[in-house]
């Protein structure tokens, strides 16, 4: 846990959290303060399905990107190398209330734009040349990054939620070459799995 | 060691130098505020302070101080002195952008010194960014754009600001040169609403635009559709199918689209109706599309809700419909080969290739049948657009059809009328050609009866080049088209419209026509056909239509003098001659000519011509009478001389007597007279002989004449005076040498006779010829038998002369004349004369006929000495009658007596006449 805190920290900070970085954060109470720079917009919760939609719509050619990126073994081991077997994952239930279902998602959006900035880097190193990877995980990551900020407008304005604690994934930084591309390749494949449904969800 | 030396002084060089170089730079004080920005139209007050030590050295104070600006002294009044050291000035209402503000003092009374000196900037604050706008370009960062504002006068920066509402962006600065627009440095993030605003800001402020929220996705601009592609279809050649690939932005945002197609060849855009492309597709298929068209699409997009930008149009692509049968039969048409043989003609069956919207297809060959009347069918198969047969004289029903990939075009009939088919008529009426928008229209009223088509034919009327034809046909129902050709301008045009009934063509009617008019490119060439002394008939031809460039609608001649005004007259086109009148006589004009369409006109060359100084016939009317009046005048003066030939001979030619023929013993009044005269004088009283001489003798004696007598006389004396210097002297050699007046008289014939034998000489010595007075007046009678003149010295010439023909005829007068005045041919006259006297009878019938020859030869001769002379030989002539020459002698010579009814006899007229007595 040592370990994923302290890597995860320093994407944190380049990300949208600054607070509370290394473990989950608690969901503010009810009556808690929350203050947001401008009022949202009261269309949020369309903004969302759109964003969820983009990127669901957008996660396989991400996941093929990467693993074709990455090289062999993984365009032929998927089911190996590339198996959505990722511990600790955010759980998500969709039959929830619009609250839960938006905290839950809070925390996985949370997750996986912690873990796509770890996998970002990574790439920058092991894959530099793969100009279009690079490409497609920050545009990920930019409209999670917007989605987050709209899960939170949400969660603030109608529901006060001005806080929630959220877990990271497992940091990179310390592993080996095919670690990195192993576990990066994990996550995608979670990453599309689980949007697809949340997605769904909403 | 030596090194360090100099190390050591240089530094204490430098820094002795430096330390007199501060002290030289050190002001004597300075103003407040350093660096002043103020607005344009605000108050400005700046502080001048004096150091002690200035103030002690130049022995100065703060009223010493004297402010400037840009060179120019500031008024005092505009000074406060606050205390010993420090003087301020005031500005209100700065207008100026950039002052150059001074503080300077008057040392030692004279020397203005400057103390400090800064500079004043002003400006405006900014204004408040209006009309803030973004625009996301797919694939690209947000771009904002704004209106400034003012002109400030000041570095303004703009700031674009941006947040979410959990975070906030880094803000857009923009760069120098697009001040009014910036592009954010994050990629947008679609479905998250942003907040932006722009703050302005300078040294006089800072300006904050209103904020504007929006969801990036809503101003996207797509990126334009791409992969383009057309396809057609072999079941429908009427729909092309199009294909594109639409930008990614499509996978979460829905798209509607523009789709826009056209013809290869056409300018404007067609476009699908949006309400059919208004949700997110991949493929739309065109349809009602002409067959075998190529057609050209392009393609754009923007958000379905139509939020956002339109994406700028795809690239072009193109692509043709599949063919169909030729939707029309091609325009059909014949001419007939002049040459024709004996029951058969050649016929040329001309047609229009279809053009490609009507032909559907690739043409691949025609069909043409002919249909003799009555007779079986005949196929060809033609390649070309015309085809040459020959036929009978019969009438013929030709076919064409054009044929493609698909099929054939409905077959176009034409009936080729009998050889001797008379039904030519029913002519289009009303027929007009007419320019209009670049284009030739022809426009006519339809016959009454049904038209099948109209055939028009139009051809370049040319001077040089044969009129080639084009042609075109038109629907009967059609009365107004243009001509689908390569019409020139300037060029005439000859137009023909002919319909085509079921039974054959009617009647041609033609007209001229341009499709745009130009002036003529040569002028006309006047000549003059006639020139009179007021006017000049100007003729020219008409210009040739290849230089007439449009119709000529009228000339103007203009002529003028060297010295005059120019004078234009215009004359209808249908001229070719004009008469140009009031010209001046005698007169150099200049014409020229200029023919005139209606776009203009040209001036041909000029021509000169000068009036003559008469009229014709003028001179004839001036010459002629003057002529006639002259031979009128001299007619009557001849006929007057005639009349007076007596009067003018005794002036001009008086008879000279001949001493040689005188016989003063015949003057004697003892003498007894010879002759009768009585009979004779009734004979002669009429005639018009003139052969007198004329003696004017002054008499010795102072007996005073008769009155009668002296007026003879005095006409004697007037004819003497005359004649005087013609007249012979007694014993003279020449007729005309003698200068000394003698008794004289012109009966030389009777002196001839009367010296036959002997001559008695006579001295005449009177008074004085012409008031001479003479030396000695005597009258004596020589008894001297010596011959004076050479005939009568020489007998045989006499004798020679009576040896001639006796007869009276006409004998050469001129023998006569030189006998008067050559005295060596006097001797056959003379002869002549003797032979006359000696003459003893002639019958009255001789004396007539005579006398008519006398007139005949006189005649030609008019007057003069030689007519005088030929009258004396007349007279002559009459020589056997020797007393009727005397009595002839008188009665011409005393004309003025007879009048008086003096008694016609010889001696006693003498008597009394000479006034004086014979010896």
């Amino acid at each position: 846990m040592k370990v994923l805190a302290a890597g995860v920290v320093p994407l944190l900070l380049v990300l949208h959290w600054k607070h509370g970085a290394g473990s989950p954060l608690p969901i503010t109470p009810v009556n808690a303060t929350c203050a947001t720079r401008h009022p949202c917009h009261s269309n949020l919760m369309n903004q969302i399905r759109n964003q969820l939609a983009q990127l669901n719509g957008s996660a396989n050619a991400l996941f093929i990107l990467y693993y074709t990126a990455q090289g062999e073994p993984f365009p032929n081991n998927l089911d190996k190398l590339c198996g959505p077997n990722v511990t600790d994952f955010p759980p998500f239930h969709a039959n929830s209330t619009e609250k839960t279902r938006l905290v839950e998602l809070y925390r996985i959006i949370a997750y996986l734009g912690a873990s796509l900035g770890n996998i970002t880097r990574d790439q920058k190193v092991l894959n530099p040349n793969a100009l279009s990877l690079h490409s497609k995980l920050n545009a990920t990551a930019d409209i999670m990054r917007g989605l987050l900020s709209n899960v939170l407008c949400r969660l603030c304005s109608k529901y006060h939620v001005a806080h929630v604690d959220v877990a990271y994934g497992p940091d990179t930084s310390g592993k080996d070459v095919f670690q990195k591309k192993k576990l990066g390749c994990q996550l995608l494949g979670k990453y599309k799995q689980v949007i697809a449904v949340v997605a769904q969800a909403f | 060691m030596l090194t360090l030396k100099i190390w050591i002084v240089q530094a204490l060089f430098i820094f002795f130098t430096t330390e007199s170089v501060g002290e030289l730079l050190d002001p004597c004080g300075y103003i407040k505020p350093e660096s002043p920005i103020v607005q344009l139209g605000s108050n400005f007050t700046a502080v001048c302070v004096l150091k002690e030590k200035c103030m002690d050295y130049f022995h100065v104070n703060a009223n010493y101080i004297f402010w400037k600006t840009n060179h120019v002294t500031i008024p005092k009044e505009q000074y406060t002195i606050i205390n010993k050291t420090a003087s301020s000035v005031t500005f209100t209402d700065i207008s100026l952008l950039n002052i150059q503000l001074t503080c300077n003092i008057r040392t030692f009374g004279q020397i203005d010194q400057n103390v400090y000196g800064i500079r004043i900037i002003s400006g405006l604050p900014p204004e408040k960014p209006t009309n803030l706008s973004c625009i996301v370009n797919e694939g690209k960062k947000m771009m904002c754009q704004w209106d400034p504002g003012r002109e400030t006068y000041l570095e303004t920066n703009f700031t674009l600001k941006s947040e979410w509402a959990t975070e906030k962006f880094a803000d857009c600065k923009t760069k120098r040169d697009t001040p009014t627009s910036c592009t954010v440095d994050y990629s947008p993030v679609y479905f998250v609403n942003i907040e932006v605003w722009v703050e302005a800001e300078n040294a006089l402020g800072k300006v904050t635009s209103d904020h504007i929220n929006f969801d990036p996705v809503d101003k996207v601009k797509p990126s334009p559709p791409h992969n383009l592609s057309v396809s057609n279809s072999e079941e429908l050649s009427s729909i092309l199918k199009l294909t594109w690939i639409n930008s990614s932005i499509q996978g979460f945002i829905g798209l509607k689209y523009n789709i826009q197609y056209r013809t290869r060849d056409a300018s404007t855009w067609s476009q699908i109706p949006p309400e059919d492309t208004a949700s997110t597709r991949y493929s739309f298929t065109v349809q009602d599309l002409k067959p075998f068209t190529e057609y050209v699409f392009r393609i754009r997009c923007m958000k379905e809700d139509g939020k956002g930008f339109w994406s700028d149009w795809s690239e072009e692509a193109s692509g043709i419909t599949y063919e169909d049968r030729p939707s029309k039969a091609p325009s059909f048409w014949y001419k007939i080969e002049p040459s024709h043989t004996h029951g058969y003609r050649s016929v040329q069956l001309i047609w229009k290739t279809l053009p490609p919207f009507e032909a559907n297809g690739k043409i691949l060959d025609y069909e043409v049948t002919l249909t003799r009347w009555k007779s079986r069918l005949q196929n060809y198969t033609v390649n070309d657009t015309k085809w040459t047969v020959n036929i009978t004289n019969d009438r013929y029903i030709a076919t064409l059809t054009a044929r493609n990939l698909v099929g054939k075009s409905n077959a176009a009939v034409l009936t080729i009328p009998a050889y001797d088919f008379q039904g030519f008529t029913r002519p289009v009426t009303d027929l007009k050609a007419f320019p209009k928008d670049n284009m030739l229209w022809v426009e006519w009223t339809a016959p009454n009866e049904s038209v099948n088509k109209y055939i028009l034919e139009w051809c370049v009327l040319s001077d040089k080049a044969p009129c080639i034809q084009d042609w075109q046909q038109e629907d009967g129902t059609v009365h107004r088209t243009y001509l689908r050709g390569n019409l020139a301008e300037s060029k005439c045009y000859l137009i023909t419209v002919t319909p085509v009934y079921a039974d054959g063509p009617g009647s041609t009617e033609s007209i001229k026509a341009y499709l745009k008019q130009a002036p003529p490119s040569k002028g006309p060439t006047v000549r003059t056909k006639k020139v009179g002394k007021n006017e000049a008939v100007l003729e020219w031809d008409q210009l040739p239509v290849d230089v007439q460039n449009g119709f000529i609608r009228n000339y103007t001649i203009f002529y003028r003098t060297i010295i005059g005004n120019e004078t234009a007259v215009n004359v209808d086109s249908s001229h070719t001659e004009y008469t140009l009148s009031s010209l001046t006589s005698d007169t150099l004009y200049m014409v020229r000519m200029a023919a005139y369409t209606d776009e203009g006109g040209k001036d041909g060359p000029e021509f000169t011509f000068t009036t003559p100084k008469f009229a014709q016939g003028e001179i004839e009317a001036i010459v002629v009478p003057v002529c006639l009046a002259f031979l009128l005048t001299t007619l009557l003066g001849v006929l007057f001389c005639f009349n007076k030939r007596d009067l003018i001979k005794k002036h001009i030619w008086p008879n000279v007597p001949d001493p040689s023929k005188s016989h003063i013993a015949q003057w004697s009044p003892h003498t007894p007279p010879r002759h009768n005269f009585n009979s004779k004088d009734q004979m002669y009283s009429d005639g018009n002989f003139t052969d007198v001489s004329v003696v004017e003798i002054e008499a010795a004696n102072d007996k005073k004449p008769f009155p009668e007598d002296l007026k003879s006389l005095d006409l004697f004396k007037k004819e003497k005076i005359s004649t005087e210097g013609h007249s012979s002297g007694i014993g003279g050699s020449s007729c005309m040498s003698s200068s000394r007046p003698s008794i004289s008289s012109s009966d030389e014939n009777e002196s001839a006779q009367n010296t036959s034998g002997t001559v008695q000489y006579s001295t005449v010595v009177h008074s004085g010829y012409r008031h001479q007075v003479p030396s000695v007046q005597v009258f004596s009678r020589s008894e001297s038998t010596q011959p004076l003149l050479d005939s009568e010295e020489r007998p045989e010439d006499l004798q020679l002369v009576d040896n001639i023909d006796s007869s009276v005829g006409n004998l050469p007068r001129q023998q006569y004349f030189k006998q008067n005045c050559s005295q060596h041919e006097t001797s056959p006259d003379i002869s002549h004369f003797e032979r006359s006297k000696q003459v003893s009878s002639v019958n009255e019938e001789d004396f007539v006929r005579l006398k008519q020859q006398i007139s005949d030869i006189s005649q030609p001769y008019g007057s003069g000495q030689m007519k005088m002379f030929q009258e004396i030989s007349v007279a002559d002539a009459f020589g056997p009658r020797t007393e009727g020459q005397v009595e002839r002698f008188e009665t011409v010579g005393m004309e003025a007596a007879i009048d008086e009814g003096m008694p016609k006899s010889y001696l006693p007229q003498t008597v009394r006449r000479g006034g004086y007595m014979p010896q």
